[in-house]
């Protein structure tokens, strides 16, 4: 047994996390990272079980980090601190319930399947503007404007204003994809949201007095059993739908593509079988997703796999790790786009699992359709390929491509 | 008389979101494994085993007619 180094954006971690998770998964799979101060779960079967066990783990990410912080941080940061109590994926049930249930209807399969025809459209029109062209940079110029176009439109937001959006998005993220390099983060992402907030607030008044055929409308009018979102809870909603909207699923199509472009056998299959595009994007979010893991703390002493875990321990559920387990999946380490059942975590499981999955997976299958069909001998320029040094998200800072 | 209903839960789809637990609770509980399972397909009016069926972020339940064996959901273009 050779020891785990406990450095999580060491650059061989960056580089390629399965090699690093699953060594803890198959010697350790319960470990205590001391130098990031809590619990890893890699094996997939505890992965589920901690994920589907909301009694026992919370998801409130805010009290853990309002206790981290100094007073006058916490009156610095209050702003920060009670809109993110509100995001739905830092809240435990009850609140957790009642504000999901409210949500939910706008992103069943059901719902967003009618977006369909309009994300087919949006795919065309990127790619009719870089096809001449013979290359581009995949993120900037394709796969970061089309889960922003939709979701901004489904939204309602107006086309001008999608641009400076994103930035105040961007900013809000910093403080959950721990980039290490940057000590201002919680200044700079409360910034961000409070330009969101500002955004949004006329944005949901217009809409309360000329209702329209959009989520905003839609969730001002969103009611379940009697019950309707107060202002603070939209505007809370409104940032993290827009937010969550944006940097995933652009996470998806660029690992994706990589996925594809390095098992070119699977990439020709796709060509040749337009209908395997689900089970392949299934396959892809399984093999490289765009979520590497997620945070729990446990609400009392649990015991797993022979481990304690005490009262208030954060754990780090990385499901890049249950996704690639040889207890699950067979062949794991393989990409196979035909694969069923694929039981995958990319989403998560449980109470919290991914609002916005029905539509990622729309996304996702419409532009690897078009991509195949459209610019089958699209390939990998020769060009390094580098991630940003964060734990959550697996996220390429450029991809090259040409064809 | 409504119609018969059978509900069939896929598990390797089912991640135990419990919305159809919330949306029909007299319908759908949680196993032992912490995900759904039907305890009675009759117990609600059909409006809302389909509505509980269609809530599901993983399209995991399908619900037939059980004496013509129709399927009501999900359509063809949902799987």
């Amino acid at each position: 047994m050779t020891t785990i180094q406990d450095d999580l954006l060491a650059p061989e971690v960056i580089a390629d996390p399965y090699t690093y998770f699953g060594q803890i998964r198959e010697e350790d799979p319960v470990h205590w990272n001391s130098r990031w101060n809590g619990w890893l779960v890699t094996r997939y079967e505890d992965v589920v079980g901690v994920l589907r066990d909301h009694d026992h783990f919370s998801s409130d990410r805010m009290a853990s980090f309002v206790l981290e912080l100094r007073p006058e941080d916490r009156d610095r940061l209050s702003l920060l601190i009670s809109y993110f109590s509100k995001w739905l994926v830092f809240t435990d049930p009850p609140y957790h319930t009642r504000v999901r249930m409210l949500l939910n209807k706008a992103f069943t399969p059901t719902s967003v399947e009618r977006l369909r025809p309009r994300v087919r459209e949006i795919i065309q029109e990127l790619l009719s503007q870089v096809e001449h062209k013979r290359h581009m940079e995949f993120i900037r110029e394709f796969a970061f404007h089309l889960p922003v176009i939709v979701i901004s439109e489904y939204m309602g937001v107006p086309p001008e204003d999608r641009e400076q959006i994103k930035e105040w998005s961007d900013e809000t993220s910093r403080i959950f994809f721990i980039r290490a390099d940057e000590p201002d983060r919680r200044e700079r992402s409360q910034r961000g949201l409070q330009h969101l907030l500002d955004y949004f607030e006329p944005l949901i008044h217009d809409r309360r007095r000329h209702p329209r055929d959009d989520l905003i409308t839609a969730l001002i009018q969103a009611e379940e059993r009697g019950d309707l979102l107060s202002d603070e809870e939209l505007l809370a909603t409104c940032t993290v739908l827009i937010f969550a909207g944006h940097e995933t699923t652009t996470n998806l199509l660029a690992n994706g593509l990589v996925a594809l472009m390095e098992h070119h056998d699977q990439w020709d299959l796709l060509h040749e079988n337009p209908s395997l595009v689900r089970p392949a994007v299934e396959e892809l979010l399984r093999y490289d997703g765009p979520v590497k893991a997620t945070f729990r703390w446990a609400k009392q002493d649990v015991e797993l796999q022979g481990k304690t875990m005490r009262e208030g321990d954060r754990l780090l559920i990385v499901l890049a790790a249950a996704n690639r387990d040889p207890r699950k999946f067979s062949n794991p380490e393989d990409l196979d786009i035909t694969r069923n059942p694929n039981p995958h975590v990319a989403f998560g499981h449980g109470i919290h699992v991914c609002l916005g999955a029905p539509l990622a997976r729309l996304e996702g299958q419409e532009a690897f359709l078009a991509l195949s069909q459209r610019l089958p001998n699209i390939r990998l320029a020769d060009k390094p390929r580098e991630y940003h040094r964060t734990i959550v998200a697996r996220a390429l800072k450029e991809l090259w491509v040409e064809w | 008389m409504p119609r018969r209903l059978r509900i069939t839960i896929d598990y390797n789809r089912c991640v135990g979101s419990g919305i159809c637990i919330l949306t029909a609770p007299n319908v759908f509980r949680y196993n032992d494994q912490r995900q759904s399972e039907v305890i009675d397909p009759d117990g609600a009016p059909e409006g809302v085993v389909l509505e509980a069926a269609q809530g599901c972020p993983q399209v995991a339940i399908t619900v037939e007619d059980a004496d013509s064996n129709e399927r009501l959901f999900p359509p063809a273009d949902l799987l």
